[in-house]
């Protein structure tokens, strides 16, 4: 099971994996076309500066996540296989209870289409956009076991 | 292998079953309900009604849910009193049920004020599928409705009742909206929401009689005046249901009073929910939080004790979060300072212009109460510093900020990061 890390001492702040990570969730997948897009794409992730450091903020898919709780829309499960939070977006009613407890911070609220928009590890891709596009290496997906040593 | 006996089959039962079944594959399950619904999401009967989601989309949990835990559920079936002594149930319909251990999360049931008419058909309340589903049968016979109370089910219900085209008018009395959760500035917001949207409100009066022989004509108020409408919804709060254990030696204050095992006066019988009145953290009182959260966060704490587990369940707090035609809300704790009260402090950051609101209350550089409006994204990170009592002192000035976040806190956070690194 993996997960997104974040090597702190060497993220820029230069917000390349949101741009990426807004991108890899576009209709087109491609930055012009993204652009003009109806619906502009947002990013999952968030870059934050804090005491002179850059921390990117997302979903950390929590085995015990108080989102999944909350939710009484029964719309969030935790796939214990796939590690992951999973959102049924059929089921979503977007009445923010994810958003509001979410100790990270981490889901953001697209109000225009109540939607509550988190991390979903780029599901299908082999490897999650931000890892990708980070110019420093600062974003590093590693097997959940390694992490623990 | 024991006999493990949950009353209620929503939020807490749910929780608690599972919780049960995780640690105790054996022993014997039996769920029991008044209604004739498998476990379906309450808080979103008012989207049924609006006709914004579908039965099927309803049950909160899969269809096979019962049979793959080993649970029985008991559908339709009321229990009418607990009987500690002899450690079973007594239903309605004379059936007796023995259990080892007894959870009751029998939630709660809408109050209906002590006016003229009240009892008259087509007055409903809104707390179940059954309700959703009789108003709903109503609608087509109706143009316009009155909902009596300005609170979250009030409010969910005009929403719904306006979506579907009706006429709908709001009595509150008091001044503004969400007197329960919000101040004054912020129910502003939803105020204009709503009256925007068409739903009109009726501020500072109260409903004294509901008029009409056989059908509603109007709802008459304390000023004198009377609305004319066909269908009256009330959402007037709720009050726990505790009928089946009063005079049985469980100890009720409002609500069955739970320590912070969840269980009740009598070891082996345990309460969450709606009906279990625990400790609310912010306000340092026994309280009923009636929340989803809550309910489930309650019932699975009873489920891992129930089961032999050790949880100490801490206490909850007020806290909701809503969404009304495109406007975000949050409200945490204590919204507003008591009574002038000189040890509390206020921020607030109020731009009516942005349709934005924060206001963060203080005590002693400890956070007790947040209200949001629209810029919702951080209400996470100020409730977890709210659980944890934490000293706000260092980055104080900074709360407001849109760029505050997680990373400000992480260091007075217990859990080890392991995210950074
Ligand atoms: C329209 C609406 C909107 C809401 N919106 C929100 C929201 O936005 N946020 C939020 O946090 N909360 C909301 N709530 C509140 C939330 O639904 C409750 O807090 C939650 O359902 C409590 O769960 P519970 O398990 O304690 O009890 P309940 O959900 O009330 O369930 C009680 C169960 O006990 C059974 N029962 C009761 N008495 C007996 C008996 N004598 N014999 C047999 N069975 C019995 C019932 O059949 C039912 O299965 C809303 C509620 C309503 C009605």
């Amino acid at each position: 099971m993996k997960q997104l890390l974040y090597e702190v001492k060497k993220c820029l702040g230069c917000r390349s994996c949101e741009v990426a990570c807004a991108l890899a969730h576009s209709l087109s997948g491609d930055l012009y076309k993204a652009l003009d897009e109806e619906k502009l794409s947002m990013p999952r992730k968030k870059v934050l500066a804090c005491g002179g450091k850059n921390y990117p903020v997302s979903c950390r898919h929590c085995e015990d996540a108080l989102c999944v709780d909350a939710c009484m829309a029964g719309a969030l499960v935790f796939d214990k296989q796939k590690g992951q939070v999973l959102h049924d977006a059929e089921r979503c009613v977007g009445c923010w209870m994810c958003v509001m407890v979410c100790p990270y911070g981490a889901i953001r609220p697209d109000i225009k289409d109540k939607m509550p928009l988190r991390c979903d590890k780029c599901k299908d891709k082999d490897e999650p956009a931000c890892v990708k596009a980070c110019p420093t290496r600062a974003v590093i997906e590693q097997e959940k076991a390694e992490v623990k040593k | 292998m024991k006999q493990f006996v949950i009353i209620g089959n929503s939020a807490a039962g749910i929780a608690a079953a599972e919780a049960i079944r995780k640690a105790d594959k054996q022993s014997a399950i039996t769920i029991i309900s008044d209604e004739d619904y498998p476990a379906y999401c309450r808080c979103l009967i008012s989207y049924y009604l609006a006709g914004q989601v579908l039965v099927d989309k309803i049950l909160y949990r899969p269809e096979n849910f019962y049979k793959e835990n080993n649970i029985t559920l008991l559908l339709n079936k009321k229990v009418e009193r607990v009987d500690p002594k002899k450690n079973r149930l007594v239903c309605v319909d004379k059936a007796q049920i023995p259990f080892d251990a007894l959870l009751v999360a029998t939630g709660s049931s809408p109050k209906f004020p002590e006016v003229k008419g009240i009892k008259k058909e087509n007055v409903f309340g809104l707390r179940t599928i059954k309700n959703a589903t009789e108003i709903a049968e109503r609608l087509p016979m109706t143009k316009t409705a009155c909902v009596l109370g300005g609170g979250l089910v009030g409010l969910k219900a005009a929403y719904a009742l306006s979506k579907r085209n009706i006429d709908t008018k709001v009595i509150v009395k008091s001044k503004q909206v969400l007197s329960q959760m919000l101040d004054f500035a912020a129910a502003g917001f939803v105020q204009r929401r709503l009256v925007e949207h068409g739903v009109e409100l009726v501020l500072g009066q109260d409903a004294v009689e509901i008029i009409g022989e056989g059908e509603i004509k109007a709802v008459k108020l304390d000023s004198g005046k009377a609305i004319g409408c066909e269908l009256v919804v009330v959402g007037k709060g709720v009050k726990p249901n505790i009928e089946l254990v009063k005079d049985t030696g469980i100890k009720i204050n409002e609500g069955i009073i739970a320590n912070n095992l969840l269980q009740t006066s009598i070891p082996n019988i345990y309460t969450a929910g709606d009906v279990c009145e625990s400790f609310d953290i912010t306000v340092q009182a026994p309280s009923i939080n009636a929340l989803w959260p809550v309910a489930v966060e309650q019932g699975r704490a009873a489920g891992v004790n129930i089961a032999g587990g050790n949880i100490i369940y801490d206490g909850s707090l007020g806290m909701n979060a809503l969404e009304f035609f495109g406007l975000a809300v949050v409200s945490l704790g204590m919204y507003k300072v008591p009574d002038k009260d000189p040890s509390y402090e206020e921020l607030v950051l109020d731009n009516p212009k942005e349709e934005t609101y924060k206001k963060i209350v203080l005590k002693n550089n400890v956070i007790v109460g947040v209200i949001l409006v629209k810029k919702i994204s951080n209400s996470g990170v100020f409730l977890s510093l709210m659980r944890k009592k934490a000293d706000v002192s260092v980055f104080k000035n900074s709360l407001l900020d849109d760029n505050f976040g997680y990373p400000a806190i992480k260091d007075l956070m217990p859990d080890k990061e392991r995210i950074y690194v």
